[in-house]
């Protein structure tokens, strides 16, 4: 007990110059300071360290102190382990990672991730990890904004309906969008999306503190996805019907009747949210070309089979791109315009931040664009100077302070 | 406490890789570029070239597109003239429901259109109803398609009530979209000539085909107590009813125009056309508006600037756009990389923003 106390004196007199502790404890003692009485004031003078060892312990003391870290402070722990005394351990963490190999297959049996030796851990965490993250919550995002962006045209047109939920569109349109018209795309970025490659994460990695701080899906990012939806389907829906209003709709007189609207704003509306995906992915492989532009052909050739089948099946769709929209100009000019106008600020906020806001990955990218990133004098000066002085060792932060 | 590392928190691996290595059956996965997410890609990122290079091109393609497409719109000649309120006789003006419910009194009206500039063949003749909502879900529903397309499914009415039967039998075509078929009519003269009217070819070539039947027959139509529209000539197919056929292809939006006819001569700058009106339909009860359209059409359509204008603007703000970029870019420009504008570097201590 007074040992810790004095240790954690010790501790808190030296932070302020930032010298660096670490902790050395066994199992025997371990035994006493995880009581009740002493646990809490262990911990503290454990996260003040830089590092602890814990030698000699049990699996359950492993357990224990993994239990310990996890609930008091709060943040996600991960531990690492290759034994079948590891087993209690890996499972009390957030994330446990079990080595497969020497001592048997049991860590592996009851961990989350599993890897076969354990220098593929700095893989797993700055490349996997980051990707991860990044494709996650790029998903998420994506999602709110396709869906709200297409949902929102309804809405809207149930203004013009006197509310009374008649949908814009044919009925099999409404269903198949968020199948087939808008999915693949978002999948195919969920699966395989990277804004920087492996060798880069590798290099810089710093770049996991993305994750950590959470910076990619922080409130003002999926509010600013929705908000997007929003106003996207604002233009599309006002744009469109303010240029088909009651006038003729082609050379023939003919009028443009709903059938015609709804068509014509649901093209708009998949064009805009697959080429939205275009602007806000920066890899593309021949898969996202595929299911992008892919997506949007599949839109016409559906139109056409749809159209094609008896007015009984496909009721007010029937023919509708092959006799009406198709051989109407106003109908491309009115796709091309509502389509180029919806995504203009977007495409301008994204130039913008990108030259003069650049989030790290994309700092990145500019690296690797600029054809410095062998520059190994460039690349010590972004890293340097993007450390924090409370994530790193002693040397390091010795270091930099020195250089600065 | 002990400084012993005998057993740590971690595994050591070191001694696995030297067993693994020296195995003759390796175990590791066999290398694709798939699975080791190492794909040929193409990594774009927006630099200032491109950003500039985007807007110079949209202002470029969009400035003459919007220029036609005006030009277009503003060789289209239109004349809109609203009658519902002149057309009601002075003894009734206060009274217009009593008016237009009555059919004894004659409904007859005459009003004097001039033609502002030349009016190239073909004139379309339109009427346009507003506050008239066409696509309120409950009238959307109450059709029945298949009784219009075979006579075979006379009887399927069922989402036609209240117009669906009558006790002589099922009403074709059933549902109040049919029921409230637009029944104004247009007699065109010009210098006591009479203008012909042509009501060929005014539906959709796929409604007359396939939606409407060439041998179901109007049955039992308006015969009830309530008279909503027009009543139809029996013994004419309903895929020769072209009023009909109009009519039901629902408008998208409650201020709309249906084709009524076509006018096949050219129509001189500054004559007097006379239009006797038969003002039948009845929108006094919603304070509708009904009101007659001329209109010639372009390729591209009828009157509408809308899609001119915004074509100009939008390419004009793009091309202003492309120049702030240059003058941003040449101004000011940044050093690339800078961390000192990282999120977590911007606020002090590190905190996260």
């Amino acid at each position: 007990m007074e040992q810790i106390v004095s240790g954690k004196s010790q501790v808190s007199a030296l932070s302020a110059i930032s010298e660096a502790f670490a902790l050395i404890i066994d199992g025997k003692s371990l035994a006493y300071a995880l009581e009740d009485d002493m646990k809490n004031i262990f911990l503290e003078l454990a996260i003040g360290c830089a590092s602890v060892i814990c030698c000699r312990s049990s699996p359950k003391q492993k357990a224990l102190v993994t239990r310990l870290v996890k609930l008091g402070t709060g943040k996600t722990t991960l531990a690492i382990g290759d034994g079948a005394n590891d087993v209690g351990m890996l499972q009390e963490a957030d994330i446990g990672i079990g080595i497969s190999g020497v001592e048997g297959m049991q860590a592996v049996m009851s961990s989350d991730v599993a890897i076969a030796q354990f220098r593929y851990l700095e893989r797993l965490l700055l490349v996997h990890g980051h990707w991860c993250y990044r494709r996650i919550s790029s998903m998420i995002c994506y999602f709110f904004y396709k869906n709200i962006a297409f949902g929102f045209t309804i809405f809207l047109y149930e203004a013009y309906t006197s509310f009374s939920a008649q949908p814009a569109y044919n009925d099999w349109y409404l269903t198949l969008f968020n199948v087939f018209f808008s999915s693949l795309p978002v999948i195919a970025m969920g699966v395989f999306d990277q804004d920087v490659s492996a060798r880069f994460c590798l290099k810089f990695p710093l770049l996991y503190q993305e994750g950590v701080q959470n910076v990619l899906f922080s409130w003002r990012r999926i509010v600013s996805w929705m908000f997007n939806g929003f106003y996207s389907a604002i233009i599309i829906f006002f744009f469109c019907s303010r240029a088909l209003e009651q006038q003729a709709f082609n050379d023939e007189g003919k009028i443009a009747s709903k059938d015609i609207l709804g068509g014509t704003m649901y093209t708009c509306i998949v064009w805009v949210v697959n080429l939205q995906m275009a602007l806000s992915i920066s890899y593309f492989t021949l898969i996202q070309h595929i299911v992008i532009w892919g997506t949007i052909a599949f839109w016409y050739v559906f139109q056409l089979a749809y159209g094609a089948l008896p007015a009984s099946f496909s009721t007010d769709a029937y023919r509708v791109f092959v006799e009406a929209l198709a051989p109407a100009p106003s109908y491309w000019f009115i796709t091309l315009f509502v389509v180029i106008a919806t995504l203009t600020p977007y495409f301008l906020y994204s130039a913008i931040q990108m030259r003069f806001f650049p989030m790290y990955h994309e700092m990145i990218q500019w690296i690797r664009h600029e054809g410095l990133s062998d520059d190994p004098l460039y690349c010590e000066m972004v890293r340097q100077r993007s450390i924090r002085p409370t994530t790193v060792g002693f040397t390091a932060r010795r270091a930099a302070s020195r250089r600065q | 406490m002990d400084t012993n590392g005998a057993t740590t928190s971690s595994a050591a691996g070191g001694g696995s890789t030297s067993k693994s290595s020296s195995k003759k059956h390796s175990r590791k996965p066999v290398y694709s570029r798939f699975t080791q997410q190492e794909l040929p890609a193409c990594k774009p990122i927006l630099t200032p070239g491109l950003v500039i290079a985007t807007f110079t091109i949209i202002g470029i393609i969009f400035i003459p597109l919007g220029l036609v497409s005006l030009s277009a719109s503003e060789k289209v000649v239109e004349i809109v003239d609203r009658y519902d309120e002149s057309c009601v006789p002075s003894d009734y003006s206060n009274d217009k429901l009593k008016f237009i419910q009555n059919p004894s009194i004659n409904k007859s009206c005459v009003r004097t259109l001039t033609v502002p500039k030349l009016m190239k063949s073909p004139v379309f003749i339109y009427y346009q109803l507003d506050n008239y909502y066409q696509n309120h879900r409950r009238y959307v529903k109450s059709r029945s398609d298949k009784q219009l397309r075979s006579v075979s499914d006379e009887k399927s009415t069922k989402d036609c009530s209240p117009e669906d039967k009558t006790v002589d039998g099922p009403i074709v075509p059933c549902g109040l979209v049919a029921w409230s078929l637009f029944n104004d009519t247009y007699g065109f003269s010009v210098n006591s000539k009479t203008i012909e009217v042509n009501k060929h070819d005014i539906a959709w070539k796929s409604d007359k085909e396939h939606k409407f039947g060439s041998n179901v027959y109007p049955k039992n139509f308006q015969s009830g107590g309530l008279i909503g529209g027009a009543k139809l000539n029996s013994s004419v197919p309903l895929s020769k009813q072209e009023d009909l056929m109009v009519w039901m292809r629902t408008a998208a939006l409650p201020t709309f125009r249906k084709l009524y006819g076509k006018i096949e001569q050219d129509l001189q700058a500054n004559e007097k056309i006379q239009v006797v009106i038969q003002n039948n339909y009845n929108t006094y009860s919603f304070s509708g508006k009904k009101k007659l359209v001329l209109s010639t059409t372009s390729w591209i359509g009828g009157k509408n600037d809308f899609l001119g204008i915004a074509y100009i603007i939008v390419g004009g703000l793009c091309l202003f756009l492309a120049v702030c970029f240059i003058l941003l870019y040449v101004i000011k420009p940044r050093p690339l990389g800078d961390p000192s504008y990282l999120s977590w570097n911007r606020s002090p201590a590190g905190h996260p923003n």
